[in-house]
């Protein structure tokens, strides 16, 4: 027993020292990784959840157990505000910034430096909106409902429109709430129609922050139905929650974020090590399969459950409309639907 | 041997002579700068970002362009103008109830023969301690209009009515209910200091109880009254938790919430929520300074020269309503919310059919708390959270003690402007606070950004005027007399305040050091804006699971914070009880 166990010790130990050559090409040269584990930490600023974010770690800690990741998680904007101050005060701490909001992250090209993972050719175009900056995380929006509540779920994002759930049935997330509602909010309009708006503000929608907490009241029941990032729903429906989420055929609007390293990184090697490993085939797949992410991989390693790639397309905005439009339409998004800024 | 005491005398009295001359200006000036880095420094980075559309730190005070254009825009927006409204009128009525509620109490405490009347006035103070985004997600638990648990009881029971706390009825409840002990710790006192014979007159003039408690009762003590319905309207405008948990659903901002959107919104705005945090703080200047007007008037109306005992009045059988009225509030506001968070804590998801569902024991479990403390930044929040309790007690602690004597006990010139700049902080709210820090301390060197130091002076700045009022009422307790025979023995002054002021002080200095604690760990404003990955709060865990939408790990890390405070304060009350009979014996 004793000796099986000092054994599996043994196995466990050569496991983690010695990669296949295959995976070790993946995630970047031996000395990258050897350079990275000397470092031996590296702090990750995001604008994600804290505890999706903590499973991220925890997968790649799996992998490279040497490396540990301090994280420093707070809301979009705020987050920008830090970068910014803590930079100009030469006292940036940041190796790695994760953002959903590429226009935002665009005006901070300068702090960041030139980074390309070694499957970069397996990207999106569309999806890059600077060389320094890759969508290590990729999220797409699903329609949402109580399973409990909602007898004739919706299958179209056209259904969000119909009289049958009025009175704060459909919850919302307002419009100017960043870069992943605003994306929505586009493909709303330019996708469903210029009226798409009106018609489903007619149906007094329920109006929240942020998706979290719309998720929330969704499998609470305080609504019955959302549009929702898959992500934010999904896990609550793995652990059972009584709520299901399907993919609407007229597009899936995804939201690539920009992630990069920064200039000023203390722990250069380390850096790229983690964002190879999440943009790494291995790294999108934990994403798909544990956090319910899109990929922006050309091809998806995998689907999420319910996803026909034959009927269901992706929509990515076009960037310099993301930025052009933004403004004006967000004006008008809250006006209709009474939203007050 | 006369002759000796008499020339060691003037001697000590010569010595002291020298450094006072000096020592005094010395003092003043030291506590002056003090207060300008904690206070004004920062104030002026506030001002300076509502005044002007750029950063001080990434742009620098060379783009400074002062121009009143961006405040005005602010001030004529209408959302701001709706934001200002709500915040008046929910705290307006919220101050309303808290009088009404705080009122009754302190007379049932105070002036009446209700049973358990120490037991009351302890629990009746517990909201104090609630964190208010715990309170905001509590009720929003029971009193949601689709599902919350109220309208599922009320269901049950096949009553119709329905309650809807998403609602300004709801936030005014919340608010009166848990900021009523602000007006009971005032009018409580005042009851007490009373002199009972002029409503012996009315009564001996023919008025029943009942005329004499309106007539004669409530007028006397007004001024105390005033004061504690200005603090608890100054402490409600200021307060996020509640109108964000209640409020954001019914779509009702307030000036708080307002601000808290603008800078998490993408693209952030900033200098536009500095410009609503100016207004918010003019708002609350001038209601800190009709408190103090009022203060002045009190210590004339109600404090009389001779000894007496407050009247108890014999309530006969009605002080089992009294009693019963004592019990329902202590449900309400302790009771009730803590089942509801208990509830949301165990239960795996919050959606609740019916009745009978909230009996289903296979929905309950420790899933929430296993993934709580899973989560490594748990343990370390809590840490850290303890950590900066404790430095932001001692130093505040020090701090208000230094001011409180300075400013009571003596007649420095510069003792009024020290006054001043304590009070100032009262007026600014908590989540500008922290982009006002971050903008004035960052730049500066030694490192201090990053570290658990600068939460603390955070913290040590925020809450300097409650630690000096809540020290200043003990220095006021201790007669003159003693330091002056101190000082004819010829003590020096340091010596005396080590000897007398500081022992006889200590129930005082605990007292408001233990505020401080508590404060620290609910403070969430400004640690948003100061933490990093290492020093990381519980209050900013706590809105992370707020914000992700977790209601279950809401719950269950605000009945651990909720238990760690309690425990605090049980050893902390245990410790002043300890210091209290300590100095009873010095004295």
């Amino acid at each position: 027993m004793k000796r099986r166990s000092v054994l599996a010790g043994l196995a466990g130990a050569a496991a983690s020292w010695t990669l296949p050559a295959a995976a070790q090409d993946e995630f970047g040269s031996k000395d990258l990784v050897a350079a990275a584990e000397k470092e031996g930490s590296l702090t990750y600023y995001t604008a994600n959840f804290a505890e999706v974010e903590q499973e991220v770690i925890k997968a790649f800690n799996k992998r490279f157990p040497k490396i540990k990741v301090a994280m420093v998680r707070a809301p979009g904007g705020q987050i920008i505000q830090r970068i910014k101050t803590e930079a100009a005060a030469g006292k940036l701490a940041a190796d790695v910034v994760n953002h959903s909001d590429r226009g935002l992250m665009k005006d901070l090209e300068d702090l960041f430096q030139d980074y390309t993972p070694p499957n970069a050719a397996d990207y999106r175009p569309d999806a890059l909106v600077s060389p320094k900056f890759w969508p290590g995380v990729t999220l797409g929006w699903a329609l949402a409902y109580n399973t409990e509540l909602v007898k004739n779920p919706p299958k179209t994002w056209m259904d969000l429109t119909k009289e049958e759930y009025k009175g704060k049935k459909i919850g919302q997330v307002v419009g100017p709430s960043g870069g992943t509602t605003w994306t929505r909010v586009m493909f709303e309009r330019q996708v469903l129609g210029e009226d798409y708006w009106k018609k489903q503000a007619a149906l007094q929608v329920a109006l929240y922050p942020s998706g979290a907490p719309l998720s929330d009241a969704l499998v609470r029941g305080e609504v019955s139905i959302a549009p929702l990032l898959y992500n934010i729903i999904y896990t609550k429906i793995v652990e059972g929650a009584p709520a299901e989420a399907i993919f609407a055929p007229e597009g899936v609007p995804i939201i690539p974020y920009a992630d990069g390293i920064t200039k000023t990184s203390k722990s250069p090697n380390a850096a790229k090590l983690f964002m190879n490993w999440r943009l790494s085939k291995e790294g999108q797949t934990f994403a798909i399969k544990s956090l319910g992410n899109i990929t922006s991989l050309k091809e998806p390693p995998l689907f999420p459950k319910g996803w026909d790639p034959k009927i269901i397309k992706v929509w990515v905005p076009k960037f310099d409309e993301f930025e052009k439009l933004r403004d004006g339409w967000l004006e008008e998004w809250n006006k209709t639907y009474g939203y007050r800024q | 041997m006369t002759a000796t005491s008499t020339a060691a005398l003037a001697e000590a009295t010569d010595s002291a002579a020298v450094p006072r001359r000096w020592g005094a200006p010395l003092w003043v000036g030291a506590l002056l700068i003090v207060l300008t880095f904690l206070v004004i420094y920062p104030l002026l980075m506030l001002l300076f970002g509502a005044l002007s559309d750029s950063n001080p730190v990434v742009d620098g005070f060379g783009k400074f362009r002062p121009s009143l254009d961006h405040f005005l825009k602010v001030l004529a927006n209408e959302n701001v103008h709706l934001a200002f409204f709500n915040a008046l009128a929910a705290c307006g009525g919220g101050t309303i109830l808290a009088v009404a509620i705080g009122l009754a109490f302190s007379w049932i405490v105070v002036r009446t023969n209700t049973p358990a009347k120490r037991f009351i006035a302890g629990a009746s103070l517990i909201p104090l301690f609630v964190p208010p985004l715990v309170a905001g997600v509590a009720w929003s638990i029971l009193g949601s209009p689709k599902t919350g648990l109220l309208n599922t009881v009320f269901k049950w029971i096949g009553i119709d009515f329905r309650v809807d706390f998403y609602s300004m009825a709801g936030l005014i409840l919340v608010f009166g209910i848990y900021y009523a002990p602000y007006v009971y710790m005032f009018t409580s006192s005042a009851l007490q200091n009373m002199d009972p014979s002029l409503e012996e007159a009315s009564e001996v003039a023919g008025a029943s109880a009942f005329t004499t408690l309106f007539t004669v009762t409530f007028p006397l003590i007004a001024p105390a009254i005033l004061a504690g319905s200005l603090l608890s309207f100054v402490v409600m405008l200021g307060i996020y938790g509640v109108p964000a948990a209640l409020g954001a659903p019914a779509n009702i901002n307030v000036l708080t919430t307002y601000i808290f959107q603008l800078t998490a919104w993408s693209p952030p705005l900033y200098n536009t929520a500095a410009a609503v945090a100016i207004l918010l703080m003019m708002v609350t200047a001038i209601l800190v300074w009709a408190q103090q007007r009022v203060l002045i008037g009190k210590s004339f109306a109600t404090v009389a020269g001779k000894a007496f005992r407050p009247r108890s009045l014999n309530l006969g059988p009605w002080r089992w309503f009294t009693f019963g009225l004592a019990l329902t509030y202590l449900f309400v506001v302790v009771v009730l919310p803590t089942l509801a968070l208990t509830i949301a804590a165990f239960r795996k998801f919050l959606f609740i059919k019916d009745f009978d569902a909230l009996f289903d024991a296979k929905a309950y479990g420790w899933f929430h708390f296993a993934q709580v403390f899973d989560n490594p930044l748990t343990m370390l929040s809590i840490w850290n959270t303890l950590k900066v309790g404790v430095i932001t007690a001692l130093l505040g602690g020090a701090l208000a003690f230094a001011i409180g004597y300075t400013v009571t006990r003596t007649h420095v010139p510069g003792r009024k402007a020290i006054d001043l700049l304590s009070t100032i902080p009262v007026a600014i709210p908590g989540l500008v606070v922290g982009v006002a820090y971050l903008w004035a301390w960052i730049g500066l060197p030694g490192g201090l950004y990053g570290t658990i130091w600068i939460l603390a002076l955070a913290f040590v700045a925020r809450f300097i005027p409650d630690t000096v009022k809540a020290l200043s009422t003990s220095f006021m307790q201790i007669h003159k007399e003693l330091e002056e025979a101190a000082w004819i023995s010829g003590r020096g002054l340091l010596s005396t305040i080590a000897t007398i002021v500081l022992p006889l002080a200590r129930p005082g200095v605990v007292a408001s050091m233990t505020l401080l604690f508590v404060l620290s760990i609910r403070e969430l404003g400004s640690s948003l804006f100061l933490y990093t990955s290492d020093t990381t709060v519980m209050a900013v865990l706590l809105l992370d699971y707020y914000e992700g939408g977790n209601i279950g790990k809401t719950a269950a890390f605000s009945l651990v914070q909720t238990a760690i405070l309690a425990v605090l304060l049980g050893l902390t009350n245990w410790l002043s009880r300890g210091a209290a009979q300590s100095s009873a014996r010095v004295g």
